[in-house]
């Protein structure tokens, strides 16, 4: 019994050895917005999304992070190679289109060279709404399409609403439609049997 | 932003306690439940009366709905039409920072009490049934059962598994709009489920929230329990299940005279409202009692505490620095782009994978120990509930973080929670909020240390009461407790190393 009590206790100190071995590195989260005061300025904030896609690692970055219609903003992107760090040196094509269920027209914004290893695209949108402006490269004969949601103004989001709403709506309804159809039937087929009961027992 | 973990000597402490209780354990393993006092509130001097009256009586409840739904459409409206910026919206900062992680603190306060108040379950109600809070007329749904195949809580553990995918791959814990849309899509999931099934079938089968608050709340002190026994015992008319012509019948088909566990009860107070002897109330009793004693072991019961226990933990995983550089890496073995949603889900995949082989393993050794005398499906079964306290006890550890470092500000979102004109936490706001939490550090890791250790208290007590059921044999019982042993101290390590790390808040 002592010895395993003596090798449960050194499975401990080995474990927590390794633990402390373990350096930490910073963190950032992929793929998702993330809002912030930038250098740009110390009022209207920028959004940025790091991201992967294929062979290159991908940052971009909106400024500013809400326009308004009408309102001039930028985006920046910043790509570079996984494997060595080289930063991409080719044309990049920004293109936007609305972000809807339905598919909308695409337009082109601009093919920008790189400006000290950055791509910058100027924008205007003068509809408030949400947008998914793309950048588009090729590299050693692939194409390369990071997407990026930009939200111009405060459009109205009735769509979820109106589904939620529509849905309960057309549940409820069905499902009264359903019982009272069942509950007819029961009522008839009650009368049913209470008649030809009736006429057996005259 | 990362704040620091857990401090080494914390830790040494706990492991000093764990080492020391798995060396007395492994003496004596055997240990037979004996019954604990219990009490009644409505059986306590002054306030018995009150006690009755408070639960017996509907508008208290009606009222906290009320609050609730308020708090539900709010979360909607700020979702839809707020910032994106999470950290200043209500809708992530009320959903995720302190009701998500508030909930599991409260489960051990308040037992199975949220479903009581719970605004998806109120608006659903109302919506079919069309009462505030009496019996709905019969017609109002199809009232058909549920298909055999979902009478279990796989369906649970699998909107448990899907939430968690949501919630750390997906990442709408910073998507106000995201948030939104997921609340409704309950609401939908949960008024068709009532429109459909007889009772309240997605409380009992579907919802991951109510299945995994009644799982922790087997742990609780406080349950929803006859205040006389004898008096349930010779009961022949039963409205606790049956139900009245004014008060809905039990929503999860339980009896209270024969009610020995918390897994199902919602604490929706029918029970206490249609008694005719006022016989229904909470009762206090010592922690863990339930599960040392009473629970019957089930096996998709212990599929989801397994799924608990893992998903928690991969919580923990999914906030250290190198999880990231692990999907990162699989991401570019397998060619995945953007959000790395592959990578993560294999990942999450593999993460589920092991506690679910290791424990599946070391059962495996136990069965043979144990030879012919058990099933191995009953000793997985058996033995699973072991796991639960260890969940728990971490889940509230790990959320402690969460509530008492991101809370800060919540005032700023009730007063504005569309976060109308507000600009994101700069990173000097962000560091403050991190490292000046509601409650000092110290008190916090003082918390978390002593919760991993009467985690691993409470899981030997269970595994000592289990074994003694399965066998008498003192030799087996201790043979048999050394892979359940090493299962639970790994466990704990592995928490313990997770709680030491500086983790990555979320907002």
């Amino acid at each position: 019994m002592g010895k395993v009590i003596l090798k449960i206790a050194g499975f401990f100190i080995l474990s927590i050895g390794i633990a402390w071995a373990l350096p930490a590195y910073a963190h950032h989260v992929l793929g998702r917005p993330a809002y912030s005061l930038n250098e740009d300025s110390n009022t209207p904030p920028s959004m940025e999304i790091e991201t992967q896609v294929g062979k290159y690692y991908v940052s971009m970055m909106a400024f500013p992070a809400f326009p308004k219609p009408g309102q001039r903003g930028r985006v920046n992107l910043y790509a570079v190679r996984i494997d060595n760090g080289e930063s991409y040196d080719g044309s990049v094509t920004f293109t936007a289109r609305e972000d809807s269920w339905f598919g909308s027209e695409q337009e082109v914004l601009g093919t920008q060279p790189p400006d000290d290893r950055v791509y910058r695209q100027g924008f205007a949108f003068h509809k408030a709404g949400n947008y998914i402006v793309r950048a588009e490269f090729e590299s050693d004969g692939e194409p390369y399409q990071v997407d990026f949601p930009v939200r111009i103004g405060s459009p109205v989001p009735v769509g979820p609403i109106g589904l939620t709403v529509g849905s309960l709506a057309v549940l409820l309804i069905g499902v009264n439609i359903f019982q009272r159809r069942r509950l007819q039937r029961i009522r008839a087929s009650q009368y049913h049997a209470g008649k030809s009961s009736s006429k057996e027992s005259t | 932003m990362m704040h620091p973990g857990l401090p080494a000597a914390w830790v040494e402490t706990v492991l000093l306690a764990v080492l020391l209780l798995t060396a007395w354990v492994l003496r004596t393993p055997g240990y037979h439940a004996h019954s604990t006092p219990t009490i009644s509130l409505a059986n306590l001097p002054g306030m018995g009366s009150m006690v009755r009256a408070i639960v017996s009586q509907p508008w208290i409840q009606l009222a906290l709905r009320l609050i609730m739904v308020g708090f539900f459409i709010m979360i909607i409206v700020s979702g839809l039409f707020g910032t994106p910026v999470p950290e200043r919206n209500a809708a992530t900062v009320l959903t995720w920072t302190l009701w998500w992680t508030g909930l599991i603190i409260a489960v051990y306060f308040t037992g199975s009490a949220w479903c009581a108040i719970c605004p998806w379950d109120a608006l659903a109600t109302w919506l079919v049934r069309r009462r505030w809070w009496k019996r709905g007329n019969a017609s109002s749904s199809m009232n058909l059962r549920v298909p055999k195949w979902m009478r279990s809580i796989w369906p649970a553990l699998w909107m448990f598994v899907g939430l968690t995918w949501l919630e750390l791959g997906v990442g709408i814990t910073t998507n106000p709009y995201a948030t939104a849309l997921l609340a409704m899509l309950i609401l939908v999931l949960t008024t068709a489920s009532l429109a459909i099934f007889e009772r309240k079938a997605f409380c009992r089968y579907f919802c991951s929230i109510g299945r995994t608050i009644g799982m922790y709340a087997e742990l609780s002190p406080v349950a929803v329990r006859p205040v006389d026994y004898d008096i349930c015992a010779n009961c022949k008319t039963l409205e606790c299940y049956h139900g009245t012509d004014e008060i809905e019948p039990c929503p999860t088909h339980l009896v209270m005279g024969r009610i020995k566990q918390n897994t199902y009860c919602t604490s929706c107070g029918a029970c206490s409202q249609s008694c005719p002897y006022q016989n229904v109330a909470w009762r206090l009793r010592p922690t863990g009692t339930e599960a040392i004693r009473d629970v019957r072991p089930h096996w998709d019961a212990a599929w989801f505490i397994l799924g608990l226990l893992s998903l928690t933990s991969f919580h923990g995983i999914t906030m250290m620095p190198f999880w990231e550089q692990w999907v990162r890496s699989l991401a570019v073995v397998i060619n995945d782009s953007g959000q790395l949603l592959t990578s993560f889900s294999i990942g999450m995949f593999v993460s589920m994978l092991v506690p679910v082989a290791l424990y599946a393993g070391l059962i495996q050794i136990a069965y043979r120990i144990v030879g012919n005398s058990t099933e191995y499906k009953r000793l997985f079964s058996s033995l699973a509930i072991t796991m639960l306290p260890l969940a728990f006890t971490y889940h509230i550890a790990h959320n402690l973080n969460h509530l008492l470092r991101e809370s800060r500000g919540l005032s700023g979102v009730i007063f504005n929670p569309l976060g109308q004109g507000t600009l994101p936490l700069s990173v000097a706001e962000t560091h403050f909020r991190h490292m000046n939490p509601l409650l000092s550090e110290n008190v916090i890791f003082t918390l978390q240390a002593g919760l991993m250790l009467a985690g691993f208290w409470l899981a030997v007590r269970i595994m000592r009461s289990r074994i003694t059921r399965l066998s008498a044999d003192s030799l087996i019982q201790r043979m048999i407790s050394i892979p359940v042993l090493f299962f639970l101290s790994s466990v704990t390590l592995f928490n313990l190393w997770l709680l030491m790390q500086p983790m990555i808040m979320r907002m």
